[in-house]
């Protein structure tokens, strides 16, 4: 690049007509016929600029005269070239003022767009954040609907047991009694068809009585409404009532549970609780499952009384990219308003509320295996 | 930076004279014309506006030739010291060789004086230039005025940097003119030689260098 100082040439300083101007003019004082010319010619004359010779002067006149003409000729370029200086001075300057606004101005643009960016980005942060803090709400009040659903739950089942205590009682006296009336009645067809429909009657409702009195204990059991916060836990019955409750909310359908519960040591607990995480693993296992699936529950234990529950089912499987997701609150695989995708989320927090750890393997298309670990000491 | 042309066998070195306004560049320029006679001296050229301020620059040219044939030139500037000829400044001071720095001994400028050299610093930065490579004089000008900041306690103040001792001078009597120059020339033959072999190549020793380009005119009393 040329700069503004480099030595300026002849056709730098002067247009090709101001130069035969010059001569011209030169001629006009009387020096014959006159050539200012970059190349030297014979008897030319060095005009000087800058200690730099920048044209060669020659003239048909006395060399005395070419030199006082090449000395007016350098004091004119003299002139032309502090203006050409200066203006290159003033072209480079403006130039490099110039190219530097430029890259302010880029500079500004590209920290603009960062800005902006990041104002996306905090936008999208917040709209986050709201929907995090709605569905917290939302989880706040379907636990508190739940648990007053629960505590009523387990107010009927309390004021139920004391009337099924005595129909039981009741239907089974009722039944002995039919014994003696059978004695004094007579023997014929026709009474013996009634009595022997009456026994059927009486132990059909003795076998419903029954079953009432089970859902009930299971209820009470479920919903601890009886229990303290942390009590003695017997895993294997909370498991087993859980098995029942799961059994009698999927009534339509005849689900393969594979209970192989070994002997348990009691662990402190809150059994409500467990019972919850437990209901949920299971529920999870039989919608994975269809009508040829299993589902395995195992109970073990080690020498220092930790518990291990397995819960394994050979359903649907978990997709590789969502196993990361399924202990997250709300994270759900099933359709809108069937799940709340809370209840692996609640689980794990059980669990870890009582220093255990909760272990999910999953194979697509084969199974899911959750265990629950619970350490004997709180 | 320094232009050598093996066509020609030619070199161009570039001195700068920098500094606040008003601190007597273009006067040390002008009397360095008067004073001295190298072998080869130019026109110089002065591009002053009205009040006498420089507006783009001042130049002079003078030059020695080696025994190799070397046509060796330097090319003596000066900047406009206002503030607002920002640009021109760097555009002068791009490709500089050797820095003059013409302080002002008032002791009213000494901000001021602090200031231009921050802009020298963060200029040379601008065009490339390492402000501990280049070589770098620094004049005390108007000594002869009252006022002023007392030489030992410049001396004392710039001791530590790179640039000590400092050159003093009275640019208008034309005194220290001429020593601070030959101060320049001295650190950029350094430069220079080592660069282009200057003695090795071209017969042109440190001696010839800073004497043949100060020479005097005619010994002209100082």
């Amino acid at each position: 690049m040329r700069q503004f100082e480099d030595d300026p040439t002849l056709t730098d300083l002067l247009q090709p007509q101001q130069v035969s101007r010059l001569e011209s003019s030169l001629e006009a004082l009387g020096l014959g016929r006159v050539s200012l010319t970059t190349t030297r010619h014979e008897n030319a004359i060095p005009v000087e600029f800058n200690l730099e010779t920048v044209a060669w002067l020659s003239g048909d006149c006395s060399q005395k005269n070419l030199r006082a003409a090449a000395e007016l000729v350098s004091f004119i370029l003299l002139f032309v070239a502090k203006y050409r200086l200066a203006a290159n001075l003033h072209h480079d300057a403006t130039e490099a003022g110039y190219e530097e606004l430029q890259r302010k101005h880029e500079a500004l643009k590209a920290s603009e767009a960062r800005y902006r960016t990041l104002s996306d980005q905090l936008q999208e942060k917040v709209k986050e954040q709201v929907e995090t803090i709605q569905k917290a709400q939302q989880e706040l009040y379907e636990s508190a609907k739940t648990r007053s659903v629960g505590q009523l739950a387990a107010g009927i089942a309390h004021e139920i047991n004391n009337p099924i205590g005595f129909m039981k009682s009741n239907l089974k006296v009722a039944g002995d009694y039919l014994d003696e009336l059978e004695e004094k009645l007579p023997g014929d067809e026709a009474t013996r068809d009634l009595l022997n429909d009456f026994r059927d009657l009486l132990a059909e409702s003795q076998d419903g009585a029954r079953r009432i009195a089970t859902i009930v204990a299971d209820l009470k059991t479920f919903s601890s409404i009886d229990h303290a916060e942390y009590t003695h836990c017997r895993i294997n019955d909370l498991l087993k009532a859980a098995i029942h409750l799961l059994r009698t909310s999927y009534s339509d359908r005849d689900l393969a549970i594979d209970e192989r519960l070994g002997e348990l040591p009691d662990i402190q607990g809150n059994p409500a609780r467990l019972s919850e995480a437990f209901y949920n693993v299971l529920d999870n296992a039989v919608r994975a499952i269809d009508e040829e699936g299993r589902i395995i529950v195992k109970t073990a234990t080690d020498s220092s009384g930790n518990i291990a529950v397995v819960i394994q089912d050979n359903g649907c499987g978990i997709p590789e990219a969502s196993r990361g997701q399924v202990f997250d609150p709300f994270y759900t695989s099933r359709p809108v308003g069937s799940g709340t995708g809370l209840g692996l989320t609640v689980a794990r927090d059980t669990v870890r509320a009582h220093n255990g750890l909760i272990k999910l393997e999953s194979r697509l298309n084969a199974g899911t295996r959750i265990t629950l670990l619970l350490p004997s000491k709180h | 930076m320094a232009d050598y042309c093996s066509d020609d066998n030619r070199l161009n070195l570039k001195v700068v004279f920098y500094g606040p306004a008003l601190s007597g560049k273009t006067t040390n320029l002008m009397q360095l014309h008067t004073l001295l006679m190298p072998e080869r001296k130019g026109e110089l050229m002065v591009l002053e506006t009205r009040d006498d301020r420089t507006l783009f620059f001042d130049m002079l040219p003078i030059g020695l030739r080696g025994s190799s044939g070397l046509d060796l030139r330097l090319k003596l500037y000066t900047v406009p010291g206002q503030v607002q000829h920002d640009s021109t400044r760097k555009a002068v001071l791009s490709r500089a060789d050797g820095i003059i720095f013409v302080a002002d001994s008032l002791s009213a400028q000494q901000d001021n004086n602090a200031i231009a050299f921050g802009n020298l610093e963060e200029n040379l930065e601008k065009v490339g230039l390492d402000i501990e490579a280049l070589p770098l004089v620094i004049q005390f000008n108007k000594r002869d005025m009252a006022d002023i900041v007392a030489e030992d306690v410049l001396q004392e103040r710039w001791g530590p940097t790179p640039w000590s001792p400092l050159q003093m001078a009275s640019a208008i009597n034309g005194t220290g003119v001429v020593d601070t120059f030959r101060a320049l020339l001295d650190r950029l033959y350094s430069v220079a030689d080592n660069e282009f072999r200057l003695a090795e190549r071209h017969g042109i020793d440190r001696a010839a260098f800073v004497d043949r380009l100060s020479a005097g005119d005619a010994h002209a009393p100082v």
